[in-house]
């Protein structure tokens, strides 16, 4: 009883130790220098990259922030990235969400990196809502909603989130269907990228690009070599990528030095458990021989 | 002597309410010198409300939800009960009023039909709004009991459509592309422009690796379904079969678990960047 006993609070400690060492990785490089990590940007990241740097200016990218807060640190980043990207480049971003919850956070974002690219870009003129983007907001429907947006895109939205009406939008011109759009990239926390495959890429033939939480990203590798899906950024890792590539240096590039500490820690973690156990199975059958 | 577990679960629990009155003294402290003091150039400090009094006491009260939801690191507690329930509140009524109420009931059923600008056009939006609001309205018949069978035929509609849509879009999305994807490359080694180049550099690249990986993607399927296939004992080269099935899956674990870890971390980083930029300010 006392052994078991003791046993339990010694996981208890080992519990608390786990906590704070991983803390402490994680806000150390926010309070001590290292050197600017070098990484390599991984071949989907750069695909994705690559498809929509090809774009001419005034092409559209619709991006989906199928998303809401809960997932905003990992897609977040990746969003603004895209954005700046779309914006320096001259592309057209037209923005909408299946995520109703995810509403004032994406016109957020929209808002602010129109702002930083004006900045960047040493622009006197600001970027005009239903001139230089859109952003369509929110409509019920999911899977019914990509197969309308594929027949009318306008007519699924006919107002945008500030109630602009999109028929007469000067950013849409030459935009009635999904298929009129040149890429669509889904930034997605759930189930969405799969929907955008089934009921939207491989029906109506436009190409998707994703974004993706790192949970479910090795879920969508097979419709990357499939060709399904033409470049994938899986996780705060795909979104330091992209403002690699994009020379953005947002939140996620800078998070990388926690990242990698934290997996360093967990790889260490995971080697001294295993060794531990090893070697008290090693002691027991040792006592059981011996 | 029965009495001193008693005294001692008293004392921790004393302890616990003392420390957590402390951590509330100085998370307010904390906050109000985060947010709302400044010093000036002769070093002297001063109470202001800042240019977004509101945005200040939103962060204050999202940077305690976020410390109390961490609170169940220690254990679980009344605290973090009532965060919970406060998320869990707020997301559903939030959701409600945004998704069910803007964005769909307000501007396709009220406003067009309460505010229509002539006779004909709240007729039009009548006449096709008509069928979907009776089928909505059938489906809320649910909640009685004596009239509950009407909302069948709102999910027969729902389920028969779905099914016909759906079927088709994911057989071919997830099972047809998938399987050429998967016998593609065999395709591409058989080409007569493959014959030409075999065996160079830009054969093995182009043709001879993916090549290689459809074979390893078609024996993994084949050993992880053997696997989970209960009909034959697992035993000789049966057994084989199986140990390879569960060495794919350990690697398909594997690497969903490498990906999960990370995005624990970043979900950890992203409460810590507003945390440290946001709450208390500090510019990192």
């Amino acid at each position: 009883m006392s052994e078991s006993s003791a046993a339990s609070r010694g996981m208890t400690i080992a519990r608390w130790v786990i906590y704070a060492l991983v803390a402490l990785t994680v806000v150390l490089p926010y309070f001590v220098v290292f050197p600017t990590l070098k990484y390599k940007v991984s071949p989907e990241s750069a695909k994705l990259f690559d498809k929509v740097n090809s774009l001419k200016p005034g092409a559209h990218v619709m991006i989906a922030f199928d998303y809401d807060p809960a997932s905003s640190a990992e897609l977040d980043p990746m969003g603004r990235a895209i954005l700046l990207h779309c914006f320096k480049k001259g592309l057209i971003p037209v923005v909408m969400t299946h995520w109703s919850s995810g509403l004032d956070n994406d016109r957020k974002i929209l808002a602010e990196t129109a702002a930083r690219a004006q900045e960047d870009m040493k622009r006197q003129e600001p970027f005009v809502s239903g001139r230089d983007y859109v952003f369509l907001g929110f409509r019920p429907g999911y899977s019914n909603l990509v197969l309308n947006m594929g027949e009318n895109l306008k007519g699924s939205f006919d107002k945008d989130f500030y109630g602009q009406p999109t028929a007469a939008m000067s950013a849409l011109q030459g935009v009635s269907q999904l298929k009129d759009l040149d890429l669509v990239i889904d930034l997605a926390a759930g189930a969405s990228v799969e929907v955008w495959i089934a009921f939207g890429s491989d029906r109506f033939h436009f190409p998707l690009g994703v974004g993706s939480v790192a949970v479910q990203a090795p879920n969508i590798y097979p419709y990357l070599q499939s060709g399904q899906v033409c470049g994938l950024l899986g996780g705060l890792r795909g979104a330091a990528d992209y403002e690699q590539l994009v020379d953005a240096n947002g939140a996620a590039m800078r998070s990388m030095w926690s990242q990698s500490l934290a997996h360093v820690l967990i790889i260490g973690l995971i080697l001294f458990a295993n060794a531990r156990m090893l070697l008290a199975r090693y002691r027991r059958t040792g006592k059981a021989t011996g | 002597m029965s009495d001193a577990p008693a005294k001692s679960r008293n004392l921790k629990s004393s302890i616990e309410m003392g420390v957590v009155a402390l951590l509330v003294v100085v998370f307010m402290v904390v906050s109000l010198f985060a947010q709302f003091i400044v010093q000036d150039a002769g070093r002297h400090f001063h109470f202001t409300w800042g240019a977004d009094p509101r945005k200040s006491i939103g962060i204050i009260i999202a940077a305690g939800l976020t410390l109390v939801m961490y609170s169940f690191l220690y254990r679980d507690n009344a605290f973090f009960k009532v965060a919970e329930n406060l998320y869990v509140g707020v997301a559903l009524g939030y959701t409600m009023i945004m998704a069910c109420w803007r964005q769909a009931l307000r501007p396709d059923v009220y406003e067009t039909l309460f505010y229509a600008p002539t006779a004909a056009a709240f007729w039009n939006a009548a006449l096709h709004r008509a069928m979907p609001i009776l089928l909505g309205i059938l489906l809320i018949t649910r909640l009685s009991r004596k009239y509950g069978w009407l909302s069948r035929y709102s999910y027969a509609i729902m389920v028969g459509w779905g099914a016909g849509v759906t079927i088709p879009l994911t057989v071919n999305s997830f099972l047809f592309q998938q399987l050429y994807a998967s016998v593609a490359p065999f395709q591409d080694a058989v080409a007569p422009h493959a014959a030409m180049t075999a065996f160079s550099g830009a054969w093995f690249m182009n043709i001879g690796l993916p090549v290689l990986g459809a074979v390893v993607v078609m024996v993994g399927t084949v050993a992880v379904l053997f696997y989970f296939f209960f009909s034959i004992e697992h035993k000789g080269a049966g057994g084989a079969v199986s140990w390879l099935g569960i060495l794919f899956l350990m690697v398909a674990f594997g690497a969903s678990f490498g990906y999960t870890v990370m995005g624990r971390i970043s979900l950890l980083i992203g409460r810590i960047n507003f945390l440290l930029n946001d709450w208390l300010r500090i510019s990192t």
